[in-house]
């Protein structure tokens, strides 16, 4: 693409060959040979699916019978399905509350693993561990630690007084047994917001040190502004993958039946791969996938634009 | 330089191209490779032994045969949708079955049951009719599951029970299970006596004990909401109400999947009574979890006020399909063929300790020797042995009615209104399906 920078002070499409020179020209077949496996693969893994799935979704979809059109029999259907409710209820609880929860810990961690303290390092690699162990695994050790009878967790909590939940069979306590879990394993959003917090200027928390801030100061009006796009990426990257959660809730209610208990951690992809892949209906999960597909996107949308009121780039 | 770099890169690409072409045609005139037969199955404890079985076939024709066990279920349906199913697909149930065929995923097996030469008065009925849609034959069952009462005898003498003497009726059972559950000085419970879903619902078994099911006989009609059904919830429900339903999960939550271990609650002493299948008594289970285990296994009772209920069990379990992509439809029927012989059934599921389902298999001796296991082989013997009967819309409802048992059982919710709605909700989906 240098090719097309070259050519002209401003992009130009199409390009004009006649006017470029042989160089130009074989620097542009160049970069478009580089770019031809990436283009390739989203055409072929992203964009054709995409669009098959679009097709599937106004239709009855077998596998190896022709399609039978509905128009949008699926999407009316949905909006009737108690279940679709209470899957995207449930995928709200998990975005709403997990992810600013998640998020809060995940920077409270970065602050104290960003503290000149001997050691640093070793305790920066023990939060990150947890994040490279495989999700599955991670939840299946979760589910001993959430065991009611051996589980750790209850154990702390009785020797401190309380009376541990049912956290695996009790409805009200089983999503927030998975926002634990997902703490956990937040290794990657801590690095992340350690990398913003070691691009906060000094010159400024030591001026405002000069002029007598204390540390919750400091934080409150320079820490946290400066990190505020890292927050704001943690913040759309997290509320995406929230969307989609999946993989913890199968394992999690896996050997009870998805959805385990009452119906309290069947989230919305959970009930789309249970349409999909157990119900065969492909048609009804494609357009559950459109949905979600929307919901992301609008959300992203406003969280750019109120971003803006609570986003500071520097420069 | 770029310019060369280009040429280079696209002479690299037309020859790689032209390789592979001549690969193409070298391929193509040799010899065509030995066939290969592809066996999935959806189980698999022991894979090593299944494809020693199955090389039998390939020392009698000298066909291979590739099993593939324990297969993922996820891989299954990409599997049957796409263009390189395998030739035999063996599933753990029949649930799936009429879905697929719905689907046009599996083959009606009328055909290869004349061409392979199977001969179905050698099958058990009760397994037999789970395949059955119409005069349609869906799959084969090869091997199957029963369930019956699984007592543990030290708790029954604990308890001031007679160790070698069962409950004779639903209600006895109730009785016996209020002796035999315990609470700590803490208050919380100890042991369990009874537990109607452990390890997994078996709520089929209750229902036709009251004397139906959720379906008719000819699986045409929903009867969700019918007496039988009302009174298995209700019956199931005494059993976490009666002891606090929450402390009854907190304890039963917390055994985790110990099924394959010798921390299972029937042998650590948790849990007194409770319904489990004939591979429990074979060798793979509790005689190499707990070999030292000293329980007792009866058919499950019947209603104190329906005597003649008494040895109604269900069978359910493993079927064998020919997915509708199989290239060799021929060669898949003689591999199925071969696998329901009387000779293939006796040794694969003596060995496994699961029920056959060939009655002439069922003569070998390694199938009553074993007086526990005789007790499940009686029961297949049984007049009252039912089948389980499916639908397309199967699992669909099983996980709607899924959430109703755990409402019910687990939450104490009165089961009328529910099981109502659920009629109301299942009813046209299950017409719609079957038109």
């Amino acid at each position: 693409m240098q090719g097309l920078r070259m050519s002209e002070s401003k992009w130009v499409w199409p390009p004009k060959f006649p006017k470029w020179g042989y160089r130009k020209r074989a620097n542009f077949r160049t970069g478009m040979l580089f770019l031809l496996p990436w283009t390739i693969g989203f055409l072929v893994f992203t964009l054709y699916p995409m669009v098959t799935s679009l097709i599937y979704s106004f239709s009855i979809y077998h596998s190896r019978q022709p399609l039978e059109w509905v128009g949008l029999q699926n999407y009316a259907d949905l909006l009737k399905d108690d279940l679709f409710w209470q899957s995207l209820s449930n995928t709200v609880y998990i975005v709403g509350i997990g992810v600013p929860l998640t998020l809060l810990v995940s920077f409270l961690c970065a602050v104290l693993l960003n503290l000149k303290v001997s050691g640093q390092s070793i305790y920066r690699v023990i939060y990150f561990l947890p994040s490279i162990v495989p999700t599955v695994a991670s939840t299946i050790l979760w589910l001993w630690i959430l065991n009611p009878q051996v589980g750790i967790l209850n154990s702390i909590l009785e020797s401190i007084g309380i009376d541990g939940p049912n956290w695996m069979s009790n409805p009200a306590w089983s999503k927030p047994g998975l926002i634990l879990l997902g703490m956990w394993g937040t290794g990657g959003t801590i690095v992340i917001y350690l990398s913003g917090l070691q691009d906060v200027p000094t010159t400024l928390l030591e001026a405002a040190e000069i002029d007598g801030a204390n540390w919750w100061q400091r934080l409150w009006h320079i820490t946290i502004p400066m990190v505020s796009p890292i927050t704001l990426f943690n913040l759309i990257t997290g509320v995406i993958a929230a969307f989609q959660y999946f993989t913890q809730a199968y394992v999690f209610s896996g050997f009870q039946g998805l959805g385990y208990p009452l119906n309290s951690t069947l989230f919305y992809s959970v009930y789309l791969y249970q349409n999909g892949f157990l119900y065969l209906k492909m048609g009804y999960a494609s357009a559950m996938a459109w949905i979600l597909f929307i919901i992301i996107l609008i959300c992203t949308l406003l969280l750019l634009k109120v971003s803006a009121r609570f986003t500071y780039y520097a420069g | 330089m770029k310019n060369k770099l280009f040429k280079i890169f696209a002479l690299f690409a037309m020859a790689s191209m032209l390789l592979a072409a001549c690969g193409g045609q070298v391929a193509a005139t040799q010899a065509p490779e030995a066939k290969v037969l592809r066996v999935w199955i959806q189980w698999g404890d022991n894979p090593q032994q299944i494809q020693t079985l199955f090389d039998k076939y390939t020392a009698e024709t000298g066909i291979k045969v590739e099993v593939t066990a324990p297969v993922e279920d996820d891989k299954i349906l990409p599997a049957m949708t796409g263009s390189e199913p395998p030739d035999v697909l063996v599933l753990s149930g029949g649930d799936l079955v009429k879905s697929y065929y719905r689907e046009g995923l599996v083959d009606d097996l009328s055909g290869a049951i004349q061409s392979g030469g199977i001969d179905l008065t050698d099958f058990f009925d009760a397994p037999l009719q789970q395949c059955k849609q119409g005069d349609k034959i869906l799959c084969l069952p090869w091997g199957t599951d029963m369930y019956a009462l699984f007592w543990n005898k030290d708790m029954f003498e604990a308890a001031g029970l007679d160790p070698n003497t069962p409950p004779k009726t639903m209600e006895e059972l109730a009785e016996f299970a209020d002796k035999l559950t315990v609470r700590g000085a803490d208050g919380n419970l100890e042991q369990i006596g009874f537990l109607p879903d452990q390890g997994w619902d078996h709520s089929e078994l209750y229902v036709r004990m009251f004397g139906g099911f959720w379906y008719s006989d000819d699986g045409t009609q929903l009867t969700a909401n019918s007496q039988p059904m009302i009174d298995s919830l209700t019956w199931q429900q005494q059993f976490y109400t009666n002891y606090n339903a929450d402390d009854v999960m907190a304890l039963s939550s917390g055994w985790g999947d110990a099924y394959m271990s010798a921390d299972y609650p029937f042998y650590t002493g948790k849990m007194a009574m409770y319904v489990d299948g004939e591979w429990m008594t074979g060798p793979n289970f509790i005689s190499a979890f707990k070999p030292e285990a000293s329980y007792g296994v009866a058919p499950f009772p019947p209603p104190a006020d329906h005597p003649e209920r008494a040895n109604t069990a269900v069978v359910q379990g493993t079927v064998a399909v020919i997915p509708a992509g199989a290239k060799d439809k021929d060669a898949s029927a003689k591999l199925l063929a071969w696998m329901m012989s009387p000779e293939i059934v006796a040794e694969e599921f003596c060995f496994n300790a699961n029920l056959p389902t060939s009655k002439k298999a069922a003569e070998d001796p390694c199938f009553t020797e074993n007086e526990k296991f005789k007790v499940f082989m009686d029961l297949m013997a049984s007049p009252n042995a039912k089948h389980i009967i499916t639908t397309p819309i199967s699992l669909e409802f099983n996980d709607a009615y899924g959430l109703v048992f755990e409402q019910v059982v687990h939450t104490g919710a009165d089961p009328k209104p529910l099981l109502d709605e659920l009629q109301a909700e299942f009813a046209p989906k299950l017409e719609e399906a079957l038109k």
